[in-house]
């Protein structure tokens, strides 16, 4: 027996080893980058080290102006500049500024640098910038996780709400998983009828069927969302119709709405609920629903008593699908949706390759990592009894 | 058996050995139409081999990761001002070898450390003069929704829709930058949105303001005027509002750690020289870097629609005020659309 366990480890070991490397550790590495912080630690080590050192009162000592202004020097001459640049404009607009032109000026600048560097920019005078910088020596920082969710640091430390207009991200978190659980919900409720009927077909029918709710992956989910904006814009076929039949008297506006998010959302979710459901139905055993019957269950009584529990497990699998991929989508709220209608993910993706800021979208993607995984789990727990009194 | 195995070894040998022979140089740029012709106009031309062309979508992120991972397939790309300053200042891009490169054939400020000026591009007031007789001619007017009533079309975004928003409140174009500097300057440019805001659309792609106002959906739209004078020369009666010009320059970068480093200098130094881009001007209105084809009176004669003619009342979008206030302003413009 143990040697059969031994040889089951060594068998899946290749996918193990896949899934660690292909996956966890990739997940991980991104994760870390949330709270990762060596910008300044590595164009500016000897700052940072004197720095660590400092009270943090007043202004720090004369070797630190000489070194931050020697090491600028250097990382512009380097070229590693930017991402020290980047780091610290983003912990206070306008510090960018500051670090460039010091660096520019850096062979310039004579002892006592103390006096040299509040000359060329009045920053360097203040604790407050000097604090930033200290803060900012790593290894690790709460900056990113804080921005995300719209907390912002004071130079002493201290955590604080972020001004009312620039808060942003809450709102987008709250956004996306509402949007997600109406689409999760009208996907569920739309697809088991579906996955019944199905289930029920008789043989070339059934895959007739199965085909025909597979046919929508044939075709991008960019096409499947660019096909909704055609067909509702205002002078679209939707709007068309419905004018012409005399049921509208102007066009409407859907697109722009969240009616249209959900709507596309909808389309090119739906087949992921449909597939759970119906491949759980088709191995419920039918002599169940003959042995309610026989035992006087009415058709209500046989569907919620008996059908409906054996299927919840297929209808768990769907939803949480359909969950989670609505979660990660943001190409039909880009495309479909108005200003008041952008998800998560659209910023996300935005940070990685636009301002390419790897910090805000790894804090942004732990956040939605976590967030999801506790619903998803919470959903699990709350009809893990329904779904186990079965057996 | 022997028969078989040579050859088999041999592709299995090529199959290996692929990855280690040289890649052809590749070019990136926007894309569209415009891509095309370049294709047919600067990259075909290109005298020391074949020059293999893709698109992309500006976004830099992968460029940053390509020369991190050490895993480099893209040699020159076109890239937006901002993203080459900080990727020259990061080392994501070569140094332009200027003994290569003829630095003195730019318009001033188009050959920087890492960069060969490429064409410009520029956004403006436009609409559909079949719907609308008459239309806003300054940022001013736009805002004006008593005379010119109709919804309005910007970009989504704070670049350019900033500037633009303060110009709408009375800011002369030369003050923009200094005004939105201020904490009272950005307030009063979100202010001036506030009110524009119950007529104001935003579009995301280029085509779309296009869109918008060939289907009525909004009756003025600010969109890239290379878009709208292609229109105009495809026969749509649009009116430019050359007045509102914002503009900027794409430049030519070499990718950090491109095999084909050399090859790439010397195809920038090819396709920034007259003969090519005059080529290229018969079949897209561009707007050169290179000062003797920007001056050339026939280009400019020829075509009327060409932003160099128009370029002296527009403002020039700050490449370095972007760098600095961009992140900052951008998440108060995504927190102010979400309110």
């Amino acid at each position: 027996m143990r040697r059969t366990n031994w040889l089951a480890a060594l068998l899946i070991a290749p996918l193990l080893l896949l899934i660690l490397g292909s996956f966890l550790v990739p997940v991980g590495l991104t994760l870390f980058r949330a709270v990762q912080d060596r910008e300044v630690a590595q164009a500016l080590p000897e700052t940072s080290a004197i720095l660590a050192a400092w009270d943090g009162q007043g202004l720090p000592p004369e070797a630190a102006f000489a070194a931050v202004a020697r090491e600028l020097g250097a990382a512009l001459e380097a070229r590693r500049i930017g991402d020290v640049a980047q780091r610290m404009n983003f912990a206070r607009t306008g510090m960018r500024s500051t670090l460039l032109r010091t660096a520019r000026a850096a062979e310039r600048l004579r002892a006592p640098y103390a006096a040299s560097l509040v000359a060329l920019d009045a920053r360097w005078g203040q604790a407050e910038t000097w604090l930033l910088l200290r803060s900012a020596g790593g290894p690790v920082t709460s900056l990113y996780l804080l921005r995300a969710m719209d907390f912002t640091q004071t130079p002493d430390g201290g955590v604080v709400q972020a001004p009312t207009d620039e808060r942003l991200y809450r709102t987008l978190f709250l956004r996306t998983f509402g949007i997600s659980l109406l689409v999760t919900a009208i996907c569920v409720l739309l697809a088991y009828p579906v996955a019944y009927t199905i289930a029920r077909l008789r043989a070339p029918w059934s895959s007739i069927a199965l085909t025909l709710v597979l046919i929508p992956f044939w075709s991008s989910v960019l096409v499947r969302t660019t096909a909704w904006f055609v067909l509702l814009q205002r002078e679209g076929p939707v709007n068309g119709a419905l004018l012409g039949m005399g049921l509208l008297e102007a066009p409407a506006q859907v697109i722009g709405t969240r009616i249209a998010v959900v709507l596309a959302l909808v389309h090119v979710l739906l087949p992921f609920a449909i597939l759970p459901m119906h491949s759980v139905m088709t191995r419920l055993d039918a002599t169940y629903l003959r042995a309610a019957a026989s035992l006087g269950a009415n058709g209500m009584q046989r569907f919620l008593r008996v059908w409906l529990p054996l299927s919840l497990p297929g209808v768990l699998a769907g939803g949480a699908m359909v969950f989670l991929l609505a979660v990660g989508m943001y190409t039909a709220p880009a495309l479909v949706g108005g200003d008041r209608d952008q998800m998560v993910a659209w910023f996300i993706a935005n940070f990685l390759n636009r301002d390419v800021n790897w910090g805000m979208a790894a804090a942004l993607s732990a956040y939605l990592l976590a967030m999801t995984g506790a619903i998803v789990a919470l959903a699990r727990i709350l009809t893990g009894g329904m779904v186990g009194a079965r057996g | 058996m022997r028969r078989f195995l040579a050859p088999l070894a041999a592709m299995m040998l090529g199959l290996f050995a692929t990855p280690l022979l040289a890649r052809d140089l590749t070019v990136v740029a926007g894309g569209g139409a415009l891509q095309d012709h370049m294709r047919a106009t600067l990259f075909s031309t290109f005298a020391n081999g074949p020059v293999v062309d893709t698109a992309y979508d500006y976004n830099v992120g992968p460029i940053r990761a390509m020369v991190q991972a050490r895993n480099v397939t893209w040699d020159v790309v076109m890239v937006e001002a901002p993203d080459l300053v900080r990727g020259c200042e990061d080392g994501i891009f070569e140094r332009i070898d200027w003994s290569v490169v003829n630095r003195d054939k730019f318009m001033p400020g188009g050959a920087t450390t890492c960069g060969a000026g490429a064409i410009g591009w520029g956004v403006s007031v436009f609409y559909d003069e079949a719907r609308h007789p008459t239309g806003p001619a300054n940022f001013v007017e736009f805002w004006d929704t008593q005379r010119f009533p109709g919804r309005r079309s910007l970009r989504r975004g704070a670049r350019m829709t900033l500037e633009i928003a303060l110009m709408g409140d009375g800011v002369p174009a030369a003050e923009v930058y200094k005004v939105l500097a201020t904490p009272a300057g950005q307030q009063r440019a979100f202010a001036a949105l506030d009110r524009l805001r119950p007529n104001l659309t935003f579009w995301t792609g280029g085509q779309q303001p296009i869109e918008l106002v060939n289907s009525g959906e909004v009756a003025y739209a600010v969109a890239f005027v290379g878009r709208v004078a292609n229109g105009i020369r495809a026969g749509q009666r649009y009116a430019l509002r050359w007045p509102t010009l914002l503009y900027a320059y794409d430049s030519w970068a070499v990718v950090r750690g491109s095999a084909n480093a050399a090859a790439g200098m010397q195809l920038i130094e090819h396709i920034t020289n007259p003969a090519p881009l005059l080529a290229l001007t018969r079949l897209w209105p561009i707007n050169p870097v290179n000062q003797a084809v920007a001056d050339d009176p026939d280009v400019r004669a020829r075509n009327p629609l060409m932003m160099t003619n128009h370029q002296a009342g527009g403002l020039e979008i700050d490449t370095e005020f972007w760098l600095e206030h961009g992140p900052d302003l951008e998440q108060r413009f995504a927190a102010w659309l979400n309110r």
